[in-house]
């Protein structure tokens, strides 16, 4: 192994040898990849919002709108993150658990996890591995509604990426999971939810 | 003919269906991808040029960054392995697995683990491994090869896929692209469950904090690291970007270059093992950097090519890739990245490939659109040097030796001399000429009227007068 | 510097860059020994060949005068495919040079010359085909500019303006398949918004699509854009 290593090392650099200036680090200033708004918004929960719906995503900003959504979609079980559950408890209709069973990984018609920030240059939810409670939870049911501090929308991108700390596995979700492999048709819910909820309290 | 070059046979043979499949795709996609940058940057050049030096630079400084990067996964925990070339790369796989006792694999996209032929590998050595990106496990059940980057069975309609499913034992016939999308989501997901290790590749690396980063729309590679205890990430070395800082620059480009999208739905950024207290996801993370002949490329005067970020934007604008489609070009890596790419992957097969650069117009199309600015009409115009150089057969169907001309053209008295001797040409029926080059282009054009020296003339009494 | 092509098969394209430059007061000459820029042989990977042609070249245009081309793919070869095929040789930076002095006619005009506004007259309606060898290049806007000018000219948009016409020198004979399927696309692109005239920068693409045209049977006039500039000039009375 440690061969190969040294090969590998060795031979990168014969291949750098020759070259007697490297390219330098280009200076660039953090706004040349900050994307034109699609609009004036009075706020950054506005723009969230705006672009989560851009990309698909579901914007709410109260526990009844999800109630009601629950009850539409016909959702009756889902998990919640325990620290997060008492906010949904007055839920009617629903049954929530806090313990993941994977077991029940097709049962769950939602998972309710907390979100690290939303970004609203895109409509993006950021989750870090420290703060969701169970992976599955975001990934596996229909429905995955990520629960977002209004003071955690971030402006953009790279406000986002600062914020990535000395977490292991950060995931930005923008929008349900989807493909376009079969003819190029979109199809929304591949793997992971179809829908993608932001709840923004 | 026996002069046409084998990607001109493989349009020419193409059927309407997979030819139309590929160009209504292709289009659709540059146009998307043209919309989206513009819509969202004042300047998206800039943005292209600035991704471009900081690729270029990470290159040039690559050794140094390998190291930073291999550091910093230690220090989260995550394992480090190094692979020379394909099978040394296959074998670290494999000893990975077997050292967690390891049987079953779910694996997300990676261009790399198709160069090797990884899958092959490990079902011969008795591992089970499942594709869960829907385009490559339809692949993979029909044991079929992608003919695009970004989009691995652009080749590929409804009806066959429900074939293909129902043979699998996956529903009875049914072409519904939504259905056929359910069914893989349910077939995928117990394998999700029951798998040992997930296998992913890498968009990029952060040389700064290790993170590997990734970058998919259907959450097949979140799923890879879900349910199993083992995570594999699979990395060329020329991924590595400085800091997490950039990933900003190259998220914000290679949704939109490839598909259109402002961000693809999941960008993923893994840094070790799962964290303390999560329930779910790997205790153990394993990074191969592999090179694969990719340190040769740096050595070449073509190492710009080691700057691509895969987002296959150079594919959809190119005239030939839209008329011969993926396959043509018999290597992983298709289109114009892939005619530059692949022949130099090849190290002694080079001559094999070496009629791949050949296949461009040099219309620059593809630099055009590449969000790392890489001069690919460059990189193949020093290829076909060097296929002339070493005399790589393939590469010079069709063309015309040019000696004689540039005999003619460097002595201005025989030039003078063929401008006026070249008036014959408009006596005989252009069609008669019997040379291939003057047939080739008969076939489909008029030749224009021949008159050589008539400028000169008007030149000269023009001036006197 | 003519081109071969013009020297060969298009003469009155030629002489439309003359009158058009001599109408903005430059005077031409024009070297005797010249002949190509090399670009058949570099873009075939024949390196060894496109060299000779340069050096020809280079002793053909010596002093520092600007050299004018008809063409954007003969300049772009000049000032940028030049530099690749001498990278490694000792008379580098001759062809530097030479290249630093070697414009495309319009951009010449528009960048060299300053001049913004073109006083002529042309009651038509025109497509342009962006030669390839534009790209990157100040030459499509420079264009765009002048013929937007030109009173009574109405220039219609086209489809896919980005895709090559499939022409590229040997590629055209090496893959005619592919070349073929190209060509046809641009012809009905460029014909498609009914023009009265197919315009274009550079005469190896009109050679190709209009070659394409010509055995078709269309019949759209094709104009190269120095004809252009130089009719337009004409109907106004300028020359």
């Amino acid at each position: 192994m440690s061969s190969d290593r040294d090969a590998i090392f060795s031979s990168i650099r014969k291949a750098l040898e020759p070259i007697k200036n490297p390219a330098p680090m280009p200076e660039w200033d953090t706004e040349l990849v900050i994307s034109r708004p699609s609009g004036e918004f009075a706020s950054l929960k506005d723009q969230f919002e705006n672009k989560l719906k851009f990309a698909s995503a579901r914007f709410m900003d109260s526990v009844d709108a999800l109630g009601e959504f629950l009850k539409a979609e016909g959702v009756t079980i889902g998990y919640c993150d325990p620290a997060l559950a008492g906010r949904f408890a007055g839920l009617e209709g629903v049954e929530i658990e806090t313990e993941y069973d994977e077991a029940k990984i097709d049962v769950y018609g939602f998972g309710i996890t907390r979100a690290t920030a939303g970004i609203a240059e895109s409509g993006t939810i950021m989750l870090r591995d420290q703060d969701t409670s169970a992976r599955l939870a975001a990934l596996a049911p229909w429905i995955h509604v990520a629960v977002i501090d209004e003071k955690d929308i971030v402006a953009t991108i790279p406000d986002a990426i600062e914020r990535f700390g000395d977490d292991p596995s950060i995931i930005f979700c923008t929008g349900p999971s989807k493909t376009a492999d079969v003819e190029g048709i979109l199809i929304e819910g591949v793997h992971g939810p179809g829908i993608q909820v932001a709840l923004v309290i | 003919m026996k002069s046409l070059q084998k990607i001109d046979i493989a349009a020419r043979d193409l059927s309407e269906e997979v030819h139309d499949a590929n160009f209504i795709g292709a289009k659709m996609k540059s146009e998307r991808r043209y919309a989206a940058l513009e819509r969202d940057y004042a300047d998206p050049d800039k943005l292209r040029e600035t991704a471009g030096l900081i690729k270029q630079h990470t290159l040039e400084n690559l050794d140094t960054y390998l190291e930073k990067a291999e550091a910093a996964l230690q220090r989260n925990g995550a394992k480090v392995h190094f692979a020379v070339d394909d099978e040394r790369a296959k074998q670290v796989v494999l000893d990975i697995m077997n050292e967690h006792g390891c049987k079953s694999m779910v694996k997300s996209k990676s261009m790399l683990t198709e160069e090797i032929h990884l899958l092959d590998f490990l079902e011969k050595n008795g591992k089970e491994v499942v594709e869960t990106d829907l385009g490559e496990f339809i692949l993979q059940i029909d044991h079929d090869h992608p003919s695009h980057i970004v989009t691995p069975i652009v080749h590929k309609n409804r009806r066959g896929i429900a074939k293909s499913f129902e043979r699998e034992g996956l529903g009875d016939y049914n072409d519904d692209p939504e259905t056929i999308t359910r069914r893989a989501r349910k077939f995928l997901r117990q394998k999700y469950l029951d798998a040992d290790v997930g296998l992913t590749g890498a968009n990029f690396v952060s040389a700064e904090s290790g993170r590997i980063a990734l970058v998919t729309n259907e959450g097949n590679a979140r799923f890879c690291m879900a349910a199993n205890k083992v995570h594999i990430a699979i990395v060329g070395i020329e991924k590595l970007v400085p800091s997490d800082r950039e990933l900003g620059v190259f998220l914000n480009l290679i949704g939109r270059s490839g598909t259109g999208q402002q961000l693809t739905v999941y960008n993923q950024f893994i840094g070790g093992p799962k964290s303390a207290g999560q329930p779910h996801g790997p205790e153990h993370m394993h990074v191969i950097f592999v090179d694969n002949r990719r340190s040769e490329v740096l050595a070449s005067d073509c190492r710009e090519i080691l700057r691509c970020i895969r987002c296959g934007a150079c594919l959809n604008v190119c005239p030939v890739y839209r008329q011969s489609g993926g396959h043509a070009y018999r290597s992983v890596y298709p289109g114009p990245v892939g005619a530059v790419l692949s022949p130099l992957l090849a190290g002694n097969r080079f001559p094999e490939l070496a009629d791949l650069p050949k296949a461009s117009s040099l219309c620059g199309a593809c630099n055009e659109v590449c969000p790392v600015n890489i001069p690919i009409p460059d990189l193949l115009l020093r290829l076909r040097d060097k296929a002339k150089r070493e005399k790589a057969g393939d590469a010079m169907k069709g063309t015309p030796d040019l000696t004689m001309w540039a005999v003619l053209c460097s002595q201005p008295t025989m030039w003078k001399t063929a401008l006026k001797m070249g008036h014959t040409m408009n006596y005989i029926p252009t069609e008669m000429i019997p040379h291939p080059s003057a047939m080739s282009w008969q076939s489909q054009r008029k030749l224009p009227k021949f008159e050589g020296g008539k400028f000169r003339k008007w030149f000269k009494n023009h001036k006197s007068n | 510097m003519t081109t071969c092509l013009c020297d060969a098969f298009y003469a009155d394209v030629a002489q439309a860059s003359v009158e058009v430059l001599e109408y903005l007061g430059c005077d031409i000459e024009l070297p005797d020994g010249q002949t190509c820029c090399g670009q058949p042989a570099f873009n075939a990977g024949d390196w060894a060949s496109a060299r000779k042609v340069l050096r020809s070249a280079l002793k053909t245009f010596p002093g520092d005068k600007p050299i004018v081309v008809p063409s954007g793919s003969c300049a772009a070869m000049v000032f940028h495919g030049a530099l690749l095929a001498f990278e490694k040789e000792t008379d580098l930076p001759e062809v530097k040079a030479l290249g630093g002095r070697t414009w495309e006619l319009v951009d010449f005009i528009v960048h060299g010359l300053g001049i913004t506004e073109w006083p002529g007259k042309l009651d038509a309606k025109l497509t342009f085909h962006r030669s390839c060898h534009l790209r990157g290049s100040e030459s499509p806007q420079a264009i765009s500019t002048l013929l937007a000018s030109i009173e009574g000219l109405e220039v219609l948009p086209i489809d896919e303006v980005e895709q090559c016409c499939g022409f590229g020198g040997t590629f055209a004979v090496a893959f005619p398949n592919v070349s073929k399927s190209m060509g046809e696309l641009k012809v009905e692109n460029l014909t498609k918004p009914e023009p009265d005239i197919v315009a274009a920068a550079d005469m190896g693409c009109m050679m190709h699509f209009g070659g394409m045209m010509d055995k078709k049977g269309i019949e759209t006039k094709r104009m190269h854009i120095a004809q252009v500039l130089r009719d337009s000039l004409k109907n106004a009375g300028k020359i």
